[in-house]
């Protein structure tokens, strides 16, 4: 029965195009990031600042750099907001429209329902973040040779890996990164399952996101960034120190599982008590 | 099959069923009647497990709907307000999403019901190139799928033109004696009540003002058509004598309790009235719902 209800809430959920929006505007950003950085200054200053650190910069600017240069400004900005999208359209779409009066006409419990819808967007978060980073190494490997890693980022990240290395490193990121984007999915869930339209759900989550990012961002605040969402969603920024920290992977991702339960319980009880009427 | 007891309904200060009592045997096509915002969607969103009521107990198949949801709606089929699909996808595609929430359901099955509702060779087109009718026919469809004992249909002719109207009042009258359903059936369309339902409750403003058999609200007033030679001095004579204890318009009036045609017509006679006609008057649903709606009226004012 589970997979009869996932496999429909699957086919509704890929069988709208709002579903694709995500997808096509990721990959189109991809694109404009690998040409930006082919044809502008760009790869010449990531040249100098690998060189100024004694690094020949040939070896480094590299289709899997720039795979990495194109998924920071997607894993800060894009991402967040198709998860979010998608999960604040996961149930108001339906009450909004009526079907969820069509499907709540049937013997499943409403528990039940949300956590069937929940898993259909952890596995469009999933697919999301594998068609970002394949689409990453393609389009970055179509400007841009074969080589090693460089992934910096001003302030917070300087790390060079052997191409064996980058790889690995590469693909746990991304891994992690999932994490990142079904906790996403589940903020817009978790207001999705009030009684509000589908934009206010989506809204609402971006909202959560950036005010804990503008915080963790905050001098004042540098002392209290684990108490921050958006602190703990980058924790695939770790896969590319060296040694990875594994510790702080752990404590990030348990933090975020504690963060995607509140968040599943909090929208369960609030869709409990409410009454699904037109 | 249903058993509302006491069912009390809030929406904040807003009473929407008060006291609700309704027990629906099997096999029958009940009716439930009332103006908008009379309390029938509250009603039927209640027996659905998608509203939850404030008091009282609500029971579907032996199962208590707020408790054991799952069990109570395993054999119930429902058309709950406006019927809504996902547009982008196939009848058929809706109908295999929708079955999953129930148990599953066999392709053989959902072809069953697809032919049964008249959709065979549409079943594949995408729902937003439907027409109305057919909407409500795959609405129908849907119900049909887990083959139940109950189907609870909210307005399913509206919007439909008449000749879909009529379809739909053949299918259900079609669901009941063929496959034995028991159906509560809530619409306006009082003709369409009064042509295939056993039984009716009328709310009105949340509360209950009738609750009984069809036939019954046809001899609740017992009228008679009256053309003698002076209705004014007939009318007055039978109203002292007690035979009648009313009359409408300039033709007709209403018995007394216990008293028949024949005693009118004795005293008629015996008067030495001229008698051209005298007939008894079978009241309509409509004439019986307007008269509900002006007691109830009266007695909120």
């Amino acid at each position: 029965m589970l997979y009869l209800q996932l496999r429909g809430e699957l086919w509704k959920l890929f069988g709208k195009k709002r579903t694709y929006i995500g997808f096509t505007i990721i990959l189109l950003t991809q694109l404009v990031v690998t040409v930006w950085f082919k044809y502008t200054r760009a790869s010449p200053a990531m040249g100098r600042i690998l060189e100024g650190n004694g690094y020949v910069a040939d070896q480094f600017l590299s289709g899997l750099t720039v795979a990495i240069v194109m998924l920071i400004p997607i894993a800060y900005v894009l991402l967040p907001l198709y998860v979010a999208l998608i999960g604040g359209d996961m149930v108001a779409k339906e009450v909004e429209d009526g079907t969820l009066r069509m499907i709540l006409s049937r013997p499943i419990s409403r528990m039940r329902l949300l956590l069937v819808k929940w898993l259909a967007g952890a596995v469009f978060a999933v697919l999301l973040v594998a068609a970002l980073a394949g689409f990453g190494v393609l389009f970055g490997h179509l400007f841009f040779r074969f080589g090693s890693l460089f992934v910096f980022i001003p302030g917070e990240l300087f790390s060079v890996f052997s191409p064996a290395d980058g790889w690995r490193h590469y693909g746990l990121s991304n891994i992690l990164l999932i994490a990142n984007a079904i906790s996403m999915m589940g903020v817009g869930f978790m207001f999705s399952c009030f009684n509000v339209k589908p934009a206010a759900a989506t809204i609402l989550a971006l909202s959560f996101y950036f005010v804990n990012f503008v915080l963790q961002q905050i001098p004042y605040f540098r002392d209290y960034q684990h108490f921050f969402f958006t602190h703990h969603l980058n924790l695939w920024h770790l896969m590319f120190d060296q040694p990875i920290p594994w510790w702080k992977v752990g404590q990030s991702l348990s933090v975020l599982v504690g963060f995607n339960v509140s968040f599943l319980v909090i929208g369960c009880a609030v869709f409990h008590a409410r009454d699904i009427k037109s | 099959m249903i058993d509302l007891s006491n069912v009390t309904k809030r929406f904040g200060p807003r009473l929407a069923l008060d006291a609700f009592s309704l027990s629906v045997p099997e096999r029958a096509i009940y009716g439930l009647l009332g103006h908008n915002g009379a309390g029938k969607s509250t009603a039927i969103g209640i027996l659905l497990g998608q509203v939850w009521p404030t008091a009282g107990d609500v029971r579907v198949c032996g199962f208590d709907v707020t408790r054991d949801r799952r069990h109570a709606l395993a054999q119930v089929g429902a058309i709950f307000e406006a019927p809504a699909f996902y547009d982008y996808l196939s009848g058929r595609r809706n109908l295999e999403i929708l079955a999953g929430y129930t148990a599953s359901v066999s392709p053989k099955r959902i072809a069953e019901v697809i032919e049964w509702v008249g959709l065979t060779g549409r079943e594949t087109s995408a729902v937003k190139t439907y027409s109305h009718g057919m909407r409500a026919r795959l609405a129908l469809a849907q119900a049909m799928l887990p083959n139940p004992r109950l189907l609870i249909l909210d307005e399913p002719g509206d919007g439909l033109d008449p000749e879909g109207i009529h379809e739909m009042r053949a299918t259900v009258v079609r669901l009941n004696r063929e496959l034995g359903l028991t159906i509560l059936f809530s619409s306006h369309l009082l003709t369409e009540v009064e042509q295939i339902c056993t039984d009716i409750a009328v709310l009105h403003s949340g509360r209950k003002v009738f609750d009984g058999r069809v036939a019954d609200t046809k001899n609740s007033r017992r009228m008679v058509r009256l053309r003698v030679g002076n209705f004014d001095a007939a009318v007055k004579d039978l109203r002292e004598k007690g035979l009648i204890t009313g009359f409408a318009g300039s033709d007709s009036v209403e018995l007394a309790d216990n008293i028949d045609t024949p005693e009118v017509v004795k005293r008629l006679v015996d008067l030495g009235m001229p008698v051209f006609e005298v007939t008894p008057v079978r009241q309509t649903l409509e004439e019986f719902y307007l008269e509900l709606m002006n007691a109830g009226r009266t007695a909120k004012n």
